[in-house]
Parts: C-alpha cells; sequence; structure tokens
C-alpha cells in the first residue's frame, strides 16, 4: 500500500486543453471505429428487406420488425435443416464444456508442475511450448486430422475437445506457469515437509489459490471456442457443428439471394455468449491479470 | 412375357436393394432458393426408400478444403458438390473417383446435354460430374419499367455499340444505365464474360487454357475488351467501389439503374424480391454476343464403395440429370436446366434465352475456373481490377500487364 500512496499525485485542477481534446478526440475515434459498423448490423437487424434493398445502410429502420430475429433464431437453414442458429447454439455448448475441462485441467496441472516441482529438462520443455504457440493450426491441421482418426475420435465431441485442449495448451500452460510461479517457495517447502504429495497439494493448496486465474483463461477459453469455426467444422463431424458453422451457412452464400437483416440478427445472436461472459465476468478478468502482473 | 417379368423384377430390385442405403450429401446449399432446389432431388432421392444425410459446410473458394479433410480423416461424403476438375483428378488418384460415362450413354442422357455441359463435366476422357445447373457468367437482366420509362429496348440491341448508344438516354431519363459493383471477383467475370462474347470463342480458348497462346494479347478484340471495361468503369456510380453483386443488382430490382451484367444468379435476387421474369424484369445475352461462358454446377460421386452404396449413388446421379428434375431444381434455384428435353412449361424466358442459346454447339465456353491454370486467372483478375480502379491505366498498359502476368506464371 506504501507505494501507492507514494506515487500519488494530486490531480490537476480539469482544464480543456489542446491535448485533452486531441485525447478526446483520438477515443471518439477509436469508439465510431467499432461502434458504426455495429450500430449498422443493429438497425439492418431490425429492418425489412424492402428497406434493405434501398440500401441506404445507416438510416433508422421505417417499421422495425423482429421479424429477422426469428427467422435467425428458429428458422434460417443451413443445409436442409431450417432450425435457425438455436441449433447451433445447444451444440456449441455440448463442445464447449468438454473442451473447456479438458484444456483448464490438462494446462493448469501442465503450468503447476513446471512451476512448483523439480521437472527434469523443464527449461527445454517450456521453450518447445513456446515456440509450439507460435505454430498456426493450419499448418498441423491435416496431421491432426489423421491423428485423431487414428486414436478413433475424429467426428466427435471429443475430437473436438482434444484438439481444442491441444492448441490451447502451449498459451495456456504459460499463463498458469507465470501466475504458479509466483507462489512462495516457503509455501511449497512447508507443503512437501507436510507430507503431502503432488496431486494433493494441487488439489488443496494451490488450487483453492488459483480462482483469479482460472477465470482470466476460462474467460478466454470461452471466447476462443466459441468463436471457432475451422476446428468445430474439421473435426466435429455431421452432427456437432458448432453456431459458428450455422451461421456461415446461413450467412455465406457465394450465388444464392442474401438477407441481411437474417444474416445480422443470426450474427449478433451468436456473438452474444461470450459478451455475456465478459459483462458478467469482466471485473475478475482485470483482476485476473493484475493479480499475476504485480505479484512479479 | 418372361422379359417383362425380369424387367419388372429388376425394376423392383432396384430400389428395394437401395433401400437400406443411408448416404452423407455435402453440399454449400443454405438459401431459400438453394435449399428448396436441393429438396426436389432429396424427396425424389428418399421416396426410393433412401435416406440422405446432410452435410452443409459452405466452400465458395475454389479449394474444396472440406471434401479433401473429410476424406483424409476416413469419412468421406457419398455425394458432394464440386466443380472443380482437379478435385476429381485428386480422387481419382487416390481411388475414390466414381465415372458415370456409362451410366449416362446407357440411359440417353448424355445426348441430351448441351456441348458446353458436356465438355465441363467431363474430366480426362470421362465423365465425372453430375451436373445440376447451367449458370451464365455474363447476362444483362434489366428493370423493364425503367427500360419503359427512359424509352429503350434492350431486346433490340444486336450490338454492344447499340447497348451503349441507348446509355445517354437512359441517364437523361435520370437513371442510372448500368449498375456495376467494383469487386475483383465481378470485374473478373465481366471480363471473361466480354471475351467470350465479344472477342469469340476462339481468342476465348487461347486465352484461358492451361497453356494459353501467348500471342493472344496482341489481338485487336482484346483490346477491344478491355476498352469496354474501361467504358463500364466509367460508368460506375460513387458507391460502386467493393459493392457485392447482390447490392448491385438491388439497384436495378428498386428501379435506380436499367441493367447489371452479371452471371445469371442475379435471377434469385430478383425472386427473393418477389419479381417475375418477362413480367418485372427481362433477359438477354450480352448484345451479339459470339460465346457464352458456361458454369456447371455439379455433384461427385464417392468410388471405392460397396455394391449397395454404389447402386444408391448412381441412383442418385440419375434422379439429378433427369428431365423433370433438373427442370424443377432449377426453376428453385434460379439456374438453367442441364438438358435440352427438360419440359418447356417448366422453363421461364431466361432459361429459353440461355438454352435456345446454346443449341448452337460453338456458343458455349467453359468457365475459366474449369479450363485455366488458378494462378493464370487470379493474376488476369489482379491485372483487370487494377485497370478498373485506375482510371489513368491505358488499355496498352494492361495489356503489357498480362504478358508481363503471362511470364510470371509460365515463363
Amino acid at each position: 500500500m506504501s507505494t501507492m500512496t507514494d506515487n500519488f499525485v494530486p490531480r490537476r485542477k480539469k482544464r480543456i486543453t489542446g491535448r485533452s481534446i486531441a485525447i478526446l478526440a483520438f477515443l471518439a475515434m477509436c469508439a465510431a471505429f467499432f461502434c458504426i459498423p455495429l450500430y449498422v448490423v443493429i438497425v439492418t437487424s431490425f429492418k425489412t428487406m424492402d428497406q434493405i434493398r434501398l440500401g441506404e445502410i445507416f438510416s433508422l429502420p421505417v417499421t422495425w420488425t423482429l421479424e429477422p430475429w426469428r427467422e435467425a433464431w428458429s428458422e434460417a437453414c443451413s443445409g436442409i435443416k431450417c432450425e435457425g442458429v438455436s441449433a447451433g447454439f445447444f451444440a456449441s455448448l455440448k463442445i464447449l464444456f468438454p473442451s473447456l475441462i479438458l484444456s483448464l485441467s490438462v494446462s493448469s496441472v501442465t503450468g503447476y508442475a513446471l512451476a512448483l516441482w523439480n521437472v527434469r529438462w523443464a527449461g527445454t520443455f517450456m521453450f518447445i511450448l513456446f515456440m509450439c504457440a507460435f505454430v498456426p493450426f493450419q499448418i498441423i491441421m491435416i496431421p491432426m486430422i489423421i491423428l485423431t482418426g487414428k486414436i478413433g475420435v475424429y467426428g466427435t465431441i471429443w475430437g473436438v475437445a482434444v484438439v481444442h485442449a491441444v492448441l490451447a495448451l502451449p498459451i495456456l500452460t504459460l499463463i498458469f506457469r507465470n501466475f504458479y510461479k509466483d507462489i512462495p517457495g516457503e509455501i511449497m517447502q512447508a507443503a512437501i515437509m507436510d507430507s503431502g504429495s503432488f496431486w494433493r497439494i494441487y488439489r488443496e493448496i494451490i488450487l483453492p489459490m488459483s480462482a483469479n486465474i482460472f477465470i482470466v483463461v476460462l474467460i478466454l477459453q470461452i471466447t476462443s471456442i466459441w468463436n471457432d469455426f475451422l476446428i468445430g467444422i474439421t473435426f466435429g463431424g455431421l452432427n456437432n457443428k458448432p453456431m459458428t458453422v450455422i451461421l456461415a451457412n446461413t450467412v455465406i452464400s457465394a450465388t444464392g439471394e442474401s438477407s441481411y437483416n437474417v444474416d445480422m440478427a443470426a450474427a449478433l445472436l451468436t456473438a452474444i455468449p461470450p459478451l455475456l461472459i465478459y459483462f458478467v465476468l469482466g471485473k475478475f478478468f482485470v483482476q485476473g491479470i493484475t493479480a499475476g502482473a504485480i505479484k512479479g | 412375357m418372361k422379359l417383362n417379368y425380369t424387367v419388372a423384377a429388376a425394376a423392383l430390385m432396384m430400389p428395394l436393394s437401395a433401400s437400406a442405403e443411408e448416404l452423407v450429401g455435402y453440399h454449400g446449399w443454405s438459401t431459400t432458393s438453394e435449399i428448396s432446389a436441393l429438396r426436389v432431388l432429396i424427396d425424389a432421392f428418399e421416396a426410393q426408400g433412401n435416406t440422405w444425410v446432410d452435410l452443409a459446410i459452405p466452400h465458395e473458394s475454389e479449394s474444396n478444403l472440406g471434401l479433401i479433410n473429410l476424406i483424409t480423416g476416413g469419412n468421406p461424403p457419398n455425394i458432394f458438390v464440386e466443380s472443380n476438375p482437379g478435385v476429381y483428378r485428386d480422387l481419382m488418384a487416390m481411388g475414390y473417383g466414381q465415372p458415370v460415362t456409362d451410366l449416362f450413354n446407357d440411359t440417353g442422357v448424355t445426348e441430351n446435354l448441351p456441348d458446353a455441359v458436356l465438355q465441363s463435366i467431363t474430366v480426362d476422357g470421362e465423365i465425372m460430374k453430375i451436373p445440376t445447373g447451367i449458370h451464365i457468367d455474363g447476362m444483362i437482366y434489366y428493370n423493364l419499367d425503367v427500360a419503359e420509362a427512359a424509352g429503350v429496348d434492350p431486346a433490340g440491341w444486336t450490338s454492344v455499340d447499340d447497348m451503349l448508344a441507348d446509355f445517354d438516354k437512359v441517364a437523361e431519363a435520370g437513371y442510372m444505365p448500368i449498375a456495376v459493383g467494383g469487386q475483383s471477383f465481378q470485374v473478373g467475370y465481366l471480363f471473361h464474360a466480354l471475351v467470350a462474347a465479344v472477342a469469340g470463342p476462339d481468342i476465348y480458348y487461347r486465352m484461358y487454357q492451361d497453356q494459353p497462346d501467348p500471342t493472344v494479347f496482341d489481338e485487336p478484340a482484346i483490346k477491344e475488351v478491355i476498352e469496354l471495361v474501361r467504358t463500364f468503369s466509367e460508368l460506375a456510380d460513387e458507391g460502386s467501389m467493393n459493392r457485392s453483386w447482390s447490392e448491385t443488382t438491388n439497384l436495378v430490382i428498386t428501379g435506380q439503374a436499367l441493367m447489371h451484367l452479371h452471371g445469371d444468379w442475379m435471377k434469385g435476387e430478383w425472386r427473393a424480391a418477389g419479381k417475375v421474369a418477362g413480367e418485372d424484369f427481362g433477359c438477354i445475352n450480352i448484345p451479339g454476343t459470339k460465346a457464352l461462358s458456361v458454369t456447371v454446377d455439379a455433384f461427385g460421386i464417392l468410388g471405392g464403395v460397396d455394391d449397395e452404396t454404389l447402386a444408391a449413388e448412381l441412383a442418385w446421379a440419375t434422379i439429378v440429370v433427369d428431365p423433370v428434375n433438373t427442370a424443377a431444381f432449377s426453376a428453385n434455384k434460379g439456374s438453367s436446366p442441364i438438358r435440352f428435353d427438360a419440359p418447356a412449361d417448366a422453363l421461364d424466358i431466361c432459361n429459353t434465352v440461355v438454352l435456345d442459346a446454346l443449341q448452337d454447339p460453338t456458343k458455349g465456353v467453359q468457365n475459366p475456373f474449369n479450363i485455366s491454370d488458378g494462378d493464370w486467372h487470379n493474376s488476369i483478375w489482379d491485372v483487370m481490377f487494377n485497370f478498373w480502379s485506375d482510371p489513368t491505366m491505358t488499355s496498352d498498359e494492361a495489356i503489357e500487364e498480362l504478358k508481363y502476368s503471362y511470364d510470371a506464371v509460365f515463363g
């Protein structure tokens, strides 16, 4: 706390200066950069196609209609199944939980082992993991298809979960390791002295201390799993197509007619779940990130 | 009599033997028109006792990664929408190719196909693709109300010059003469459609093939086409940059512009807006056209399967090319039927324009994607789009660029 007060400088009286105008203008531009397209997406989703055909994308709907939203949720076609993006919503949930459990458990234990136990070749191992974080998925996709095919999970929920866990492993392990390595050595020594085993220390001491970092990783993973298209489409098989795939089917058409209002509503519906997670857990996210940062 | 019984028994056996078959169909169709078209075929297929397992993934790009992934993972689909001949060559090499040459020859399909279709579905001498519909890469769809208000009759145009001469009249009446979308895809399609229409099939095939003829760039007709592209780019309105084809078509549908020159899948937008061919809009080929570039959408079927599965796959192929089915499919999808003997009452005026033109075997040329190297037509797109976007670039400079690209790709 003392460092906080030392650095505290009373704020000067608010005056409008050239600099603050410049900052405000810059921030307004940044906000507009995201808000204008979002505005177009939102108003388009409430317009009728007749109005959209006229092309004035910035105008407000003449008649507000919820029809596109209803159609996007329950009627839009993905292939011959016309059940809207709602079908994908439940498939996405089915994919989300196994993928989350698998990726979080594997990477937190790996991070814990690498940070707090004397693992032989730990440095080399970390380095390799670190390098792996930079390998684009597309490069290793075909070998992974063959691998998952060989172990018999290709085309199932577990295939998707395994691939999500493996691909997230490098970066999540790094995050967990950096968090755990700041746990004082004395705690570990005391725990080992009390004859705690690897798993018992993890379960009874480390895990209860990890709420912050788990929330950070949870948010990162939920977002990336929910927004994923390529892994779901490649490894999910026939019946496990996530919401993004249904969305792509609804929206992408090379030579077919387009219903922009339904497309926009479907896109918004698909974006809502991760958005909600951010709103609900956002506070913890910042806490978790800064907790890691200050301790170092 | 005995023979008849055998035939009857065989006819009964066919659907029975296929009755347990469950085929996975892989496609990228999801819009209302696409789905209602596909439904025609699936209903006929399931009426025979088969089951269609739907696998829809959009694959509009030319490389169908999804299909290859499914095969690599050991879950290949039985039926797939695919037009790229390269994919069929790959499948053949992997032992998954299944020609339908004999089936089509024996059931009288081949003789009723337009030449352009037959060429397009044939890969290395075997019919590998099961054609679903014909799209023309460059047709003119125009708003009949606007034509009337401006006092022009597009159906009477006999040359591109006629068309351009009428544009002033349209502009004076307060309409945009032509709606264009400034995207490389649209400019690329406009260009090859014009090469076919204005320069003719010989020059077209010298330009678009595995090994293009480098002397083709010095043909005066190529220069003429490039200058025509310039004329169109000068007619573009302010909002044309990066406007999608569907929004561009909507300028015509809503009566702001007279016409749109683009692939005839435009029809889908007109129909979605509740407009009727011949009443609200007219369709013509590029005036004085020497050839039409033809895109043929097609299914492929998986080879290397057991006999029962193969019988069901071939039953699917038979259903797709049935004259009544192809007419119903095309009526829903907005394409034209792939057979000359499709029932006439199922055709709209646009289909008639297309099929009449294709009666002349020299008039149909194949879409560049089907016959030429991907790098080559991509670089043509780049050159033409740069030309479109840069008003200071001359047609001679564009020709130089084409030659330069040719050297880069084939040199």
